[in-house]
């Protein structure tokens, strides 16, 4: 008899299974089965429909059952896995079309139940109107209420990437987008600076943004939203999104007695294996290891979760040693209008709280040439142990090309690399494609720079806090006419040119930081300064380019 | 009164804001600084810089590749 593998759920992960399994293993049977109506569908292309960048439903699904089919794999659609029982290698489905209950038994399981979004449990949240995203069905009603019913206000509750992508394409569709997110920042993988820059873009293109404020309430008349509560003002709306997060979802698995770890997902070991013979777990339902800490994790990405099903598939029936994945990074790109923002590894919020001793640089450098027409500036966030010099993590945000340095850093600290080893890697240059020294280098020698003691620097962040303190002083060394553009308040402009003869003008004895537009001048002034003999001096990181917050 | 044009494409930092900056320092009053400049930080530098100074921004055009703006000092 052939072999028997059954795949619940039938996402990314699933699929992914299924067809490197049909791959490797032709004469076993392959089966699929979810509860949903679709299968192999873009679940991170749903936001673009709704902004009709993506105009047809059909080109969000990658494959159908009958092109699976033709692989051999069956996919059943609408069948509910509502019990597993691993001492009988028995599934207890539940056909939805017909109500009708079904064995299924298995040789090899693979569980890929997903997650599922997080409904607040606030009144109203059953409105009409009020809606999540993680289904076709779930953008498609989101885009007929804003193409056929002309909902023109909408609030996203909730300012991870779904949340933005969704302000995002509902700004381009000509509403007008409210968006309340519990933390005190958006996009909460990332440090605050760089959300906070990226807060000030979206504002400028017209979204109204509200941090660290409470959801309390969905109002509504005829059963229709007519405004979202927070804990601080009332929002009239005509639409709600709730994109407050995502958990795995494993109630099936919690009950057939899988262990579950890090958030509820199910544990699995790196071979995709649970602590049950023969039942793997794939996808955003599963655990993770983190690559830098090696401790459990949990990064709900379609990136990942195609890696776990390969891997799964090649060790249902291993021929000889099992496939393996190691570990990630919670490596993520977002594009937001034109300014994309990119992380990988440790945040520096992440390095605190493990008690790494670090440094951190943040410089702003042009993605290209700066003499090569188009060419964009983008901010450089590094995380570096002290220690060990490695790097720890990055972060990139701005117009320009983001996704090659961040795919630099995450290649970087895969392989344990160093900041040395970063500042020397032979990257590939041409005017159109980078600058001579590309970002990710001069990053990586500002890092350098800092770890040996060359130059001492502050977060634009500590520095905001000290502002209009007594003990501090501010010299912006760039040109006076630069300076009339906006300035950090506080400051005092003693152009570069004229900083050695002006010298007298500084006070000794306070804390001096010196600013500049992206921090080199601001490196100039800084070896002068302490060739003359000042000892309390920092550097602005990022300058006046990186600092998120209000000039003037 | 006349009208002074300045190329100030492909500069680095400190970039185009200092080039206006001694344009209309020369010029007299009424006189009309046209600038062409790549750096994008410009669109927003030479508003900011205008309502400082009080001098006059008569038009600002970002046209993709270059930014252009034409500053008459007051």
């Amino acid at each position: 008899m052939k072999k028997k593998v059954l795949i619940i759920g039938g996402v990314a992960a699933g699929t992914k299974t299924a067809a490197k399994a049909v791959r490797e293993y032709p004469d076993v049977e392959v089966k699929v089965i979810t509860e949903e109506e679709y299968v192999s569908y873009a679940g991170c292309g749903l936001p673009y429909y709704i902004g009709n960048v993506i105009k047809e439903k059909s080109h969000l699904t990658v494959m159908n059952p009958e092109k699976f089919k033709e692989r051999k794999v069956e996919i059943l659609l609408k069948h509910k896995a509502e019990r597993i029982i691993p001492s009988e290698k028995r599934v207890i489905v539940k056909d939805l079309a017909t109500g009708e209950t079904k064995d299924f038994f298995y040789d090899k399981l693979v569980i890929a139940t997903g997650a599922k979004p997080i409904v607040p449990p606030i009144p109203g949240a059953d409105l009409k109107n009020v809606f999540k995203l993680r289904s076709i069905d779930d953008a498609v009603g989101i885009r007929e209420q804003v193409e056929k019913h002309g909902v023109k206000k909408a609030t996203v509750v909730g300012g991870g990437f779904i949340g933005l992508e969704v302000a995002e394409n509902l700004t381009q569709q000509g509403v007008k987008v409210t968006l309340v997110e519990l933390l005190d920042q958006i996009l909460p993988n990332f440090d605050r600076e760089i959300a906070l820059l990226a807060q000030s873009y979206l504002e400028k293109k017209g979204i109204t943004i509200f941090t660290g404020e409470k959801a309390v309430a969905i109002e509504g008349t005829d059963g229709k939203v007519t405004a979202l509560v927070t804990d601080k003002r009332k929002i009239d709306t005509e639409l709600v999104l709730l994109s407050i997060g995502v958990l795995p979802n494993t109630e099936l698995a919690k009950e057939a007695g899988i262990e579950l770890g890090v958030k509820g997902a199910i544990k699995v070991n790196e071979h995709m294996e649970t602590n049950i013979p023969d039942i793997f777990a794939v996808g955003d339902c599963a655990e993770n290891i983190n690559l830098i800490t090696n401790s459990p994790a949990w990064y709900p990405m379609g990136s990942t979760s195609n890696k776990m099903g390969r891997v799964a598939a090649l060790n249902l029936f291993p021929k000889g040693e099992k496939d393996s994945l190691k570990g990630v990074l919670g490596t993520t790109v977002v594009k937001l209008f034109e300014m994309n923002a990119a992380r990988t590894g440790l945040s520096e919020r992440d390095a605190k709280a493990l008690g790494y001793d670090y440094i951190t640089v943040l410089v702003p450098a042009n993605d290209r040439a700066h003499y090569y027409p188009g060419h964009k500036t983008i901010v450089t966030k590094l995380i570096v142990d002290k220690k060990t010099h490695r790097v720890l993590g990055g972060q990139v945000i701005g117009e320009g090309v983001v996704d090659k340095p961040i795919d630099i850093m995450a290649t970087l600290i895969t392989l344990k690399g160093t900041v040395e080893d970063l500042a020397k890697i032979d990257l590939a240059y041409a005017p159109p494609f980078s600058m001579a020294l590309s970002s990710t280098i001069v990053a990586a020698n500002v890092a350098v720079n800092k770890l040996t003691g060359r130059v001492e620097g502050i977060s634009p962040i500590s520095l905001k806090e000290k502002l209009g303190s007594p003990d501090l002083q501010i010299i912006d060394v760039r040109t006076e006419a630069e300076f009339l553009t906006g300035a950090i308040p506080g400051a005092k402009n003693i152009p570069l040119n004229e900083l050695e003869k002006r010298a007298g003008e500084i006070n000794r004895d306070k804390e001096t930081i010196l600013i500049c537009k992206v921090g080199l001048r601001a490196y100039l002034a800084y070896r002068t300064l302490k060739h003359l003999g000042f000892e309390n001096i920092k550097i602005l990181d990022g300058g006046v380019t990186a600092w998120p917050f209000e000039l003037e | 009164m006349k009208e002074i044009h300045i190329d100030a494409k492909c500069l680095q930092c400190p970039g185009p804001i200092v080039q206006l900056f001694n344009a209309i320092k020369s010029a007299e009053p009424g006189d009309v600084v046209v600038v062409e400049a790549t750096d994008k930080g410009f669109y927003s530098d030479v508003q900011a810089w205008c309502k400082k100074t009080k001098n006059e921004l008569l038009s600002l055009e970002d046209k993709g590749d270059v930014i252009v703006a034409k500053v008459k000092k007051v």
